[in-house]
C-alpha cells in the first residue's frame, strides 16, 4: 500500500461575482479547482508537482495538510485521512510555503525554534539533536542568534525549512521553496533536500515553477491542468516529448550568407547566426555539412531546447 | 498545564520582539496614557459639573470606570490575538500556518499577539479604583476581594468573547465589523458608567446580550454596597458566570466557523 493515496479528489470553489446592474442577485459561478484527481505517492519518494497558475496545485498540497477539506473523494496519507483529526494528523507533516513566512519575524531563529519544540511538544534531547543536524545540514550556525528580520531570503528560506522539519515529518510539501533565490542558494537548498530525502527517508512532494529544481530533483513529476492529472511518471521522458528543437549558433571567418535550407529558420544574432531547426526533419550531421560548405566556422554552440519553452508548449498541447 | 506553558513562553518571546523598538514603544505607550487619561479626565468633568448621577456618588463612579477599564485593557494587552491580530491574519493567510500546527487554533491566536503598551491604561483604571474606593470608603472583606478578582476574570472571558464574533465574521469574509465594534469599543465607553443611568433598551442590550452590566457592575455594586439591581446579594457572585457562558456560546460558533473555512478555504 503506498504511502499517499489519493483517489477521485474533488473540490470546487463557489466565486461570487460583482453584482451587475439591474439584476437583484449577485451571480455565483463554481470553479473546479480539483476534478477527479487520483495519485498514489510510495515512502521515500521526491515527487514534482507542476502545471500553470490556477491549476489546482495549492488546493491538493491544502487538502493533503489538513487544511482544506474536499467536496468529495479519498485520501489516506499514512494511514491517516488529514481533515480527520487535524491536530495529530499535522504532528507528520511539515509544510514550507516559499512566500509566506512561519517563524516569527523580530525574534532570534533559535528562539522561534525552542518555541516550535514546545508547540510539537518535542523532548529536549530529540530537539538538541535534531537541530544540531539540522544547523549543520543547513549551514546556520552563524545566524542562529539573529532575528530573522535581518537575514537574507536565501537564509530565511533555510531558516524556514529547519523549523518545518524539527518535529521530524515523515512528510514535507514545498510551495515554491526556491521562489526569489540566487543560483547559490538555489543550489545549496536542492542539495538539502536531497540530503533530507535520503538520509531520514522523508516524503517530499515539491510544487515550483522552476523546472531546474525538478530537473535536478525528482525522478518522477505530476503535472496538474485544470484539477486533472495530465502526465505522471518520468520526467526526461516528459521532456523527451516536447524535446524537439535545437538551436545553432554560429559565426564564420567571414561574413556569409547562408543558403536557404529547407525547416530550418535563421535569425541574426549580432555577428553570429541563430539557427532553429528540428533534429527530426534534419538530422544534425546534415546540417553540420551544410554549414561546413557554406564557409570557414569560428565558432559553434548547439542548445537544446530550454525547458520552460518546453513545458510551454506542453501546456499550450494541452490546452492549459 | 502544556498549554498555559506555551501561552507564557510565547509572551515572553513577543515582549522580546517588541522591545526591539524601544523608541517606538515608548511613544505608544505615552500615547495610550493620553488617551485613557483623556477618558478619566472627562469623567472628572462629569463628575465635576453634575456631583453625583442619580444615586451614585463621585467615589462609585471612579470605582465603575475602573473596573471596566482594568478588565478591557487587560483584555486588550494579554487577548491582542482575539481582540486585534486575527482580521488580519485570515486576509493575509497567516490562518493556514496555524492550520498545520498540532495545536488549537484559539490557544494559537492568543498566543500569537500580546500588546504591553496597554499597560498604561491599566494603571490608569487602577487608579481610578483606589479613588473610588477611598472616596466612597469600601470595606474590603475577603469576599469583595474574591469577588473583584471574579469580575475581573469572568470580564476577561466575556470581552474576548465579543471580540471573538468579529473573528467569526472575518472567518466568514464578511469585511464591515462597525456593528461588532459597537458592543466591544462601545460596551466599554457606555459602561464606563453604571447600566442603570441608561434607558430600557441600552441596559437590556449590556444586561442581555453583553452583559457588562451583570460582569463587572453587578459586583462593583456589591463592593460599594449600593446593588446595581434589587437583586439578593448572593446573586453578586453567580452573575459573572455569565460572561463564561457568553464565551462558550462564542467559543462553539467560532469552531464552527473554522469548519466552515475548512471546506470553503481562503
Amino acid at each position: 500500500m503506498s504511502y499517499i493515496q489519493v483517489e477521485h479528489l474533488r473540490k470546487s470553489y463557489v466565486v461570487r461575482k460583482k453584482r451587475e446592474k439591474g439584476s437583484l442577485l449577485r451571480e455565483k459561478s463554481r470553479i473546479d479547482a480539483l476534478s477527479d484527481l487520483s495519485f498514489e505517492i510510495g515512502k521515500g519518494e521526491l515527487v514534482g508537482y507542476i502545471g500553470p497558475n490556477g491549476a489546482g496545485k495549492s488546493t491538493t498540497v491544502k487538502i493533503l495538510s489538513g487544511i482544506l477539506t474536499p467536496d468529495s473523494g479519498n485520501v489516506l496519507v499514512g494511514g491517516r485521512v488529514p481533515w480527520g483529526s487535524r491536530k495529530e494528523y499535522v504532528r507528520h507533516i511539515g509544510v514550507v510555503f516559499g512566500q509566506r513566512m512561519q517563524l516569527w519575524w523580530d525574534v532570534p531563529i533559535l528562539d522561534s525554534f525552542s518555541l516550535l519544540r514546545d508547540i510539537y511538544r518535542i523532548s529536549e534531547t530529540a530537539y538538541q539533536k535534531r537541530l544540531a543536524e539540522l544547523t549543520d545540514a543547513l549551514q546556520l550556525e552563524d545566524i542562529l542568534r539573529t532575528p530573522l528580520r535581518l537575514l537574507s531570503l536565501g537564509q530565511r528560506m533555510r531558516a524556514e525549512l529547519c523549523g518545518s522539519l524539527l518535529h521530524r515529518p515523515e512528510l514535507l510539501f514545498l510551495d515554491e521553496p526556491t521562489i526569489g533565490l540566487d543560483s547559490i542558494s538555489k543550489l545549496a537548498l536542492r542539495e538539502f533536500l536531497r540530503w533530507e530525502n535520503r538520509e531520514n527517508g522523508t516524503t517530499i512532494l515539491l510544487t515550483t515553477h522552476d523546472m531546474e529544481d525538478i530537473h535536478a530533483l525528482c525522478s518522477r513529476v505530476m503535472v496538474l491542468g485544470h484539477g486533472q492529472k495530465l502526465f505522471d511518471g518520468d520526467f526526461s521522458a516528459l521532456l523527451s516529448r516536447y524535446d524537439t528543437v535545437r538551436t545553432v549558433l554560429v559565426r564564420f571567418e567571414e561574413e556569409t550568407e547562408l543558403p536557404g535550407i529547407p525547416s530550418v529558420s535563421v535569425s541574426r544574432e549580432g555577428e553570429s547566426l541563430k539557427l532553429v531547426y528540428s533534429p527530426k526533419e534534419l538530422p544534425t550531421a546534415e546540417l553540420l555539412e551544410r554549414l561546413r560548405q557554406t564557409g570557414t566556422i569560428r565558432e559553434m554552440t548547439i542548445q537544446p531546447q530550454n525547458i520552460d519553452h518546453m513545458i510551454a508548449d506542453m501546456y499550450e498541447e494541452m490546452a492549459l | 498545564m502544556d498549554t498555559i506553558k506555551l501561552y507564557i513562553r510565547s509572551m515572553g518571546m513577543l515582549l522580546k520582539s517588541q522591545f526591539q523598538y524601544p523608541a517606538s514603544f515608548f511613544m505608544q505607550t505615552l500615547a495610550q496614557l493620553v488617551m485613557e487619561g483623556g477618558e478619566m479626565l472627562a469623567l472628572i468633568l462629569v463628575i465635576d459639573r453634575f456631583g453625583h448621577l442619580g444615586r451614585w456618588e463621585p467615589g462609585d463612579l471612579f470605582f465603575f470606570f475602573g473596573i471596566m477599564s482594568v478588565t478591557f485593557y487587560l483584555t486588550e494587552c494579554f487577548g491582542r490575538g482575539i481582540t486585534g491580530a486575527f482580521p488580519s491574519m485570515v486576509r493575509m493567510g497567516q490562518l493556514d500556518t496555524l492550520l498545520i500546527r498540532p495545536r488549537g487554533i484559539v490557544t494559537q491566536v492568543l498566543c500569537s499577539a500580546i500588546d504591553p503598551r496597554r499597560i498604561t491604561c491599566i494603571a490608569v483604571g487602577t487608579t481610578a479604583l483606589v479613588i473610588g474606593s477611598r472616596l466612597s470608603a469600601v470595606r474590603w472583606t475577603f469576599a469583595k476581594a474574591f469577588l473583584m478578582a471574579e469580575a475581573v476574570s469572568f470580564g476577561f472571558l466575556l470581552i474576548l468573547g465579543l471580540f471573538m464574533i468579529e473573528a467569526i465574521f472575518c472567518i466568514h469574509s464578511v469585511k464591515s465589523v462597525e456593528l461588532v465594534n459597537a458592543v466591544t469599543y462601545g460596551g466599554r465607553s457606555a459602561c464606563q458608567y453604571p447600566a442603570t443611568i441608561y434607558p430600557r433598551p441600552l441596559r437590556v442590550l449590556f444586561t442581555a446580550f453583553a452583559p457588562f452590566a451583570l460582569v463587572l457592575q453587578v459586583p462593583a455594586g456589591y463592593i460599594l454596597d449600593k446593588p446595581l439591581f434589587d437583586w439578593p446579594a448572593w446573586t453578586a457572585f453567580l452573575c459573572p458566570l455569565s460572561g463564561a457562558v457568553l464565551f462558550g456560546v462564542i467559543y462553539m460558533l467560532f469552531q464552527r466557523a473554522m469548519h466552515f473555512y475548512r471546506s470553503t478555504g481562503s
